[in-house]
This record gives structure tokens, C-alpha cells and sequence, in this order.
């Protein structure tokens, strides 16, 4: 028997679809993940980097409509005009409570547990009429939200006892090393210095300063038109382009690490020197090839890529596996090649909206 | 937000419906036709911003620029709405603007967002709906445009020729003299939004008579042998340009007068030639504009601004008025600026005025030229004197 929808990955990705598609009125939703807590691999890792605030603005939550947004919610909360303020400004950036609250709010909300089926998936076979999900059941239209495939190092630390990567639970030397140039980095430059570590910081390149990943425009069609129609190459370096590590713009970085410089605690330097503890602000590991589920389904249906991209449609579906009666989608990270934010709770959404327009016009539905 | 264009155009068309529809709530009781002409302009304005500024140099355009958006396209509003003639009572108009903004915003940030949940991935655009949105809007224009077409008063055309009156408008219309008609015995005028224009009145009470109605407009009408006032405007808005009051040979006759009228949005006075009568023009308690007037040979006042009214009084030629040829009396409020008064002679109660500001009167006066007027400029009883520097 055919079953309707399915999601693959219980994470962050997986509850904005599935909320999406609740309130969009499709109930029979099936959820395959290995946590019962959509946020515990999000937690977990702004835990380990001390993050209080969220990167994005008032629209990185994940309910299914833009407004209220949580900068809504928190005035209505305080009762203070602040934060819309802040919002109108492209200032506000809720706290990591707030957003980790309104995960449990949604999760609640939505009933997510009893949608979740504990499993892994390791292999989505196309059949007739649906996918068949590691032998789990037949499913229409299929949505794959894996998340990122790992995190990267470089080589010569994999083996290094000194190493932690900035994304797993740890505490600081006396004298630290941060490898990286983005986020992470930043954000573990300053968590070292507050902690009384003397810190460097190991890059070959000045980080960029962005608020955002990625061009505002490239968050609507205003500039996904001319993405989507750049050629293949060109795609290609502009999603290489996008990927180069930065972090926000603002004094809240800068002062301190102007302050800390002068006191002789931070220095940027191209090599490791051989600090007694090394974090690697360096991200995730890149491609599908990393994650084994898109491997093997690139593999088997010989699906198109492009480098470290799988070819999707601007919908973010794949295109010869989807028809009028069947979808087979990707969001989060490896639906870059319809949406450079895919990683993003902006980028989840856009997938998740799609794949729901998709289900709920099915004429077999 | 990062809008594409058609986005931004269908955002526009949204909050337009709901403008539209608020302005033609706002018109209908009233019969009046200012909302509509001004929510057509705000979203002309608003279209042609989004298309060739907005769209070029906000490819992204944060929440907080939509204020001093707002700000010019009131500013656009307000200019364009003047030189289109487009008669908005300021209050009024700018409530219906701040509404549309308000929609618009409430509609962009919200509303959207929340029936579209891709709204602000597509850039504002709006699918199927968007097309749809702007047929309506334009179904609902041109029928707004076909119903006051319609409703437009009809035109009557006066035959060259004497035709007796009194003749009495009780309805909206406009009448048209042609070359050489005239009206013997005075024509009433008893309803809104009358039109006489190119019209001689011979005779009658009064020759105009004007009460109880808005909108009257008299334009190159000529007047003369009236038995008391030669445009008697009562309870009435007025607007009466380039016309000839002729009351010589009666001594306490008024050639225009407009009196208990401060309910009634102002009157304009503009471009007329009395003569003769007791005085000129006047106006008592009532809000009105007296402009580029040539008023001579009145037995008392010249042009008379009097009894608690408000107005101006400017570029007007004033000649051989006996008494005063300029008056602003009794607790009024008178800017009289840039006329030229001469020959003013000593009448029965005052001695040659210029310009005379009386009993608790207080009038700004500025770039004016006396002639031949022995009283000059003088303020009694009370009465207060600004002088302008020019």
C-alpha cells in the first residue's frame, strides 16, 4: 500500500516541513529521525560554542508562516515595542532560549512526537507510484532533510589529541588555537578570551564581514531568477563563493578583540604554533558524497550532479524522480543547488513550502 | 524584503483594493468623488515609484524604510493631487493616506505573509492572485470613473437672447450662456454643484442669489440693475471668477455679497470688476479669498472683510471709494496684501481710509500702495496693525 508523505530527518529541517505541511492541512505525515527532540544536534552544537543569539533576524523560526515572527512574540511577551523595532531595522537577533522555547512550542503544537518514527533511513529506492524507504513503506511524495553529512577537520588534526572541533562540548586552555575564519570562529575567539585564554587565531585569509551568509536578495525570487538561470559553472562559484567563512559586521566582535590584542591575549597568525589546545572553527564536511543515504540514491537512480551538488529543480526537487504523482525533494544543506541559504531556517522553508505545494496539489491525494 | 518587481507591483495592487475600498466608503454617503480620485493617485504614484525608483536602487529594502517612503509618496500625493485639482479636504485626505499606508504595511508584514507562506520568498508576488488583484482594482476604477461620469451635472446651454426670469437652479447643472444670453429678473440658485458661467443678468431682487448650496461656481458672468446685491451668497461656498457687477446709480446696493457662510468651506472672489454701490465686496463671517478684484466709485467701503471672517485680501485694485477703500472690522482675521488702493475720498463715516482695521480686528499687511487716500493705514478701536516685512 501506498502511503502518502514522509520526511526523512527528525531535525530542524524535518519539523519546518512537517509543520508546514500540518498547516497546510496534510495530517497523514510520517517523520523518520533518530531523536525524539527536532533541536537536539542544533542544541547540542550552540551549546558547545556558547551561542546566546541567533544569527538570523525575526524570520529564523520555524513556524510554517513568516509573521508573527519570534520578534513578534517577544514584544507581545514583554509588552515592549523593542524588539519590533529592532526587527524593522534588521537588528534583532532572538536569544538561543527563544528560539529553542519556540521549537517546543511547535514541536507541541504540531504533534511531532506522534508523528516521528525512530529510525534511520539509509536508502530511498524510486518504485512505482512512491519511494520505498529502507524497506519501511511506499511513500508518494518524499522529503529528505538530512542535515549536514559531518563535521570537517583539517587532515592533520584528525589525529591530534589537542584538537576538539568547535561543535563538540569542550573547555579552554591557557593557550588556545582557533582554526577558522567564520561564525564558529568568532564566536570561539570570544567564549576563550571571556574564559582567560590567551588565543590565536589560525586562518590564511581576513574572514568576511556579512550579516547574513549570503546576499539578502538571494532569499527571494529577486535574485534565485538569475541564480537559477546562471550556467552550471557560474552556479558552481558562486556556491563556493557563498560557502567563504564570515561573520557579522559590529563592535560587539571587534572591541573585544581590539581590547585583547593590546593586552597581548589575541593574534592572528597563518600557522598552527603549537597551543595547548586547538578548536576547529571549520564547519562541516561539504558534498553529498559525505552523507551516505545521497550518495548511495545519486548512485542508484544516477541522479545529475554538479561537484558537490546534486542538480535539483528551482523547487528544490529532483527532477527525474518527480512527476505529477510523485515528489522527491531535498532541504537543508544539500538543496544548495535551488536555494544557496538552504542551510538556513529561511533555506528549510523555502524547500518545505515547496514540497507542501507539491503534495497538496496531487491530484492522487 | 528583496521584492522582484512584479512583486512590488502586486504588493501595490493589494493594499490599493483595500484603499480603494475604504475611499469608496468614504465617497458614496457623501456623493463626493475626492477619495476615489485620491486613492487613484496614490496608487498611480505608488506604481510609478515601485517601477522606476524603488525597484532600481532598494534590491533589498528593510522594514523601516517604508517611512520616509511614505514621506515622499505623501509629498508626490499632495503635489500631484494640487496641480490636478483635485479638491481633498487636507484633513480628510491625509487620513485616507496615512490608512493606506497603514494597510499597506499591516498587509506586507502580516496579512501576506500570513494567507501566502511563500510571500516573501517570491519576492511579493502573488501567484494567480496577483493578475486578478490588479483587473479588480481597474474594474473598480473605471466603473468609479463611468458612475461620476455619469453623475457629472448636466450641461445646459443658454440660447443667445433675452429670457425672462427669475430663473431658478434647483438641481445640480451647469449652465452655459452662449454669446449675447441674458437673464432678466435674477437667477436663484438653490442646490450643490451649480455652474453658471458666460451669462448677463439684468435686473431681478438680486441679480445672483445663492443660498444653501456648495460647490456654486460663477464664471464670466456679468451683472447689472440689480435692486439690492448684485451676487448675494448666503450659507453658501462660492467660487466666482472674472465677473462684472455693475450697481451704479444705486447707492446702497453691495456688489458681492457673501455673509454667514463659516460653516461652508471658503469662498474665492477672483478677477472681478464692480463699480458703483455701497460696497464693493464684502463678506461677513464667512472664510474667503479676495483676489486680483477691481472694485471703484463705492458710496462706502470698498472691499469689506467684517463680522468675526476670516481671509485675505490681495492684488486688488481699489478706486474712489468714499470712506474707506479696504476695511477689516469687527473681531475678523485679515491678511491684506499687494493692493493698490487710490482716489479714496471722505465718505459719510470715515475719513478716507486706505486701509482701515477695525474693533478688535487684527490684519497682517504687507506690500500694499496708497494713493490719493488721506486716512492711510489705520487700526481703531482696539484693533491691531502687523505689518509684514516685504
Amino acid at each position: 500500500m501506498t502511503e502518502r508523505v514522509a520526511i526523512v530527518g527528525g531535525g530542524l529541517g524535518g519539523l519546518v516541513a512537517y509543520a508546514t505541511l500540518r498547516h497546510l492541512g496534510v495530517d497523514d505525515v510520517t517523520v523518520f529521525g533518530t531523536d525524539i527532540d527536532p533541536a537536539a544536534v542544533w542544541r547540542e552544537r550552540a551549546a558547545a560554542i556558547r551561542q546566546r543569539f541567533m544569527r538570523s533576524e525575526s524570520d529564523g523560526h520555524v513556524a510554517p508562516a513568516s509573521f508573527p515572527g519570534l520578534a513578534v512574540r517577544a514584544a507581545l511577551r514583554s509588552g515592549s515595542p523593542g524588539p519590533l523595532l529592532r526587527s524593522v531595522a534588521d537588528r534583532y537577533h532572538p536569544p538561543v532560549e527563544d528560539f529553542l522555547a519556540h521549537v517546543g512550542e511547535v514541536r507541541e503544537r504540531t504533534a511531532w512526537d506522534d508523528a516521528l518514527v525512530r529510525a534511520r533511513v539509509a536508502r530511498v529506492v524510486a518504485v512505482d507510484d512512491g519511494f520505498d524507504l529502507d524497506g519501511r513503506g511506499v511513500f508518494r511524495h518524499v522529503l529528505i532533510a538530512p542535515g549536514h553529512p559531518g563535521l570537517a577537520r583539517p587532515d592533520e588534526l584528525e589525529r591530534d589529541p589537542r584538537a576538539v572541533h568547535a561543535y563538540e562540548p569542550h573547555e579552554y586552555a591557557e593557550d588556545v588555537e582557533v582554526v577558522g575564519a567564520g561564525m564558529a570562529a568568532a564566536t570561539e575567539w570570544l567564549n576563550a578570551l571571556d574564559a582567560g585564554s590567551t588565543v590565536t587565531s589560525v586562518r590564511r585569509r581576513e574572514p568576511e564581514r556579512r550579516p547574513l551568509n549570503l546576499p539578502r536578495t538571494l532569499f527571494s525570487r529577486r535574485g534565485l531568477v538569475g541564480f537559477h538561470r546562471a550556467p552550471r559553472a557560474e552556479r558552481i562559484g558562486l556556491l563556493r563563493r557563498y560557502s567563504a567563512p564570515s561573520y557579522p559586521p559590529g563592535r560587539q566582535w571587534d572591541e573585544p578583540l581590539e581590547r585583547a590584542a593590546d593586552e597581548g591575549r589575541f593574534r592572528v597568525a597563518p600557522e598552527l604554533n603549537g597551543a595547548g589546545q586547538v578548536i576547529c572553527a571549520t564547519g562541516f564536511k561539504r558534498g553529498f558524497r559525505h552523507d551516505p543515504l545521497l550518495a548511495r540514491l545519486v548512485g542508484e537512480h544516477e541522479l545529475e550532479t554538479a561537484e558537490d551538488w546534486i542538480v535539483l529543480a528551482p523547487d528544490s526537487t529532483v527532477p527525474t524522480l518527480t512527476d505529477p504523482r510523485r515528489t522527491l525533494a531535498l532541504a537543508g544543506v544539500p538543496a544548495q543547488w535551488a536555494f544557496p541559504a538552504a542551510d538556513t531556517l529561511a533555506g528549510m522553508k523555502y524547500a518545505a513550502r515547496r514540497f507542501a505545494a507539491k503534495v497538496v496539489a496531487c491530484p492522487t491525494r | 524584503m528583496s521584492y522582484t518587481l512584479r512583486g512590488r507591483l502586486e504588493s501595490r495592487v493589494a493594499a490599493a483594493t483595500l484603499t480603494l475600498v475604504l475611499a469608496v466608503a468614504l465617497a458614496a454617503p457623501q456623493r463626493t468623488w475626492w477619495p476615489v480620485e485620491l486613492a487613484a493617485l496614490m496608487t498611480v504614484v505608488g506604481l510609478v515609484l515601485d517601477a522606476e525608483v524603488y525597484h532600481r536602487l532598494l534590491p533589498y529594502q528593510p522594514g523601516w524604510v517604508a517611512l520616509p517612503l511614505g514621506a515622499l509618496e505623501l509629498a508626490l500625493v499632495v503635489t500631484a493631487a494640487r496641480a490636478l485639482g483635485i479638491a481633498a479636504p487636507l484633513g480628510p485626505a491625509l487620513a485616507l493616506f496615512g490608512a493606506g499606508w497603514l494597510v499597506a504595511q499591516l498587509l506586507g508584514h502580516a496579512a501576506l505573509p500570513r494567507l501566502r507562506l511563500s510571500y516573501a520568498a517570491d519576492g511579493g508576488e502573488l501567484g494567480r492572485a496577483g493578475p486578478a488583484l490588479a483587473v479588480g482594482v481597474l474594474v473598480v476604477f473605471a466603473c468609479s470613473g463611468g458612475v461620476a461620469w455619469a453623475q457629472r451635472p448636466p450641461t445646459v446651454h443658454l440660447a443667445a437672447g433675452v429670457h425672462q426670469g427669475p430663473l431658478v437652479i434647483d438641481r445640480s447643472e451647469r449652465l452655459v450662456g452662449e454669446t449675447g444670453a441674458v437673464v432678466r429678473g435674477g437667477i436663484v440658485i438653490r442646490s450643490d454643484d451649480v455652474t453658471v458661467r458666460n451669462v448677463t443678468v439684468l435686473g431681478g431682487d438680486d441679480g445672483i442669489d445663492v443660498t444653501g448650496a456648495n460647490g456654486v461656481v460663477l464664471d464670466g458672468v456679468t451683472i447689472s440693475g440689480a435692486r439690492l446685491d448684485g451676487i448675494h451668497v448666503r450659507d453658501s461656498s462660492v467660487t466666482i471668477r472674472d465677473c462684472a457687477v455693475d450697481s451704479l446709480g444705486n447707492r446702497w446696493a453691495q456688489g458681492i455679497d457673501i455673509s454667514f457662510s463659516m460653516a461652508r468651506a471658503p469662498s474665492t472672489v477672483e478677477g472681478c470688476s464692480v463699480v458703483g454701490g455701497r460696497e464693493g465686496i464684502v463678506v461677513h463671517t464667512t472664510h474667503a479669498m479676495l483676489l486680483r478684484n477691481r472694485v471703484s466709485r463705492t458710496s462706502s467701503y470698498g472691499i469689506s472683510l467684517t463680522e468675526m471672517s476670516m481671509g485675505g485680501i490681495a492684488s486688488n485694485d481699489v478706486h474712489g471709494a468714499q470712506g474707506v477703500a479696504i476695511y477689516c472690522g469687527d473681531n475678523s482675521e485679515c491678511e491684506i496684501d499687494d493692493n493698490v488702493v487710490t482716489g479714496t475720498e471722505p465718505g459719510a463715516d470715515w475719513n478716507g481710509y486706505g486701509i482701515l482695521v477695525h474693533y478688535n480686528s487684527h490684519a497682517t499687511v504687507r506690500g500694499n500702495r496708497l494713493v490719493s487716500s488721506p486716512g492711510g493705514i489705520k487700526a481703531l478701536a482696539n484693533a491691531q496693525i502687523e505689518t509684514k516685512r516685504e
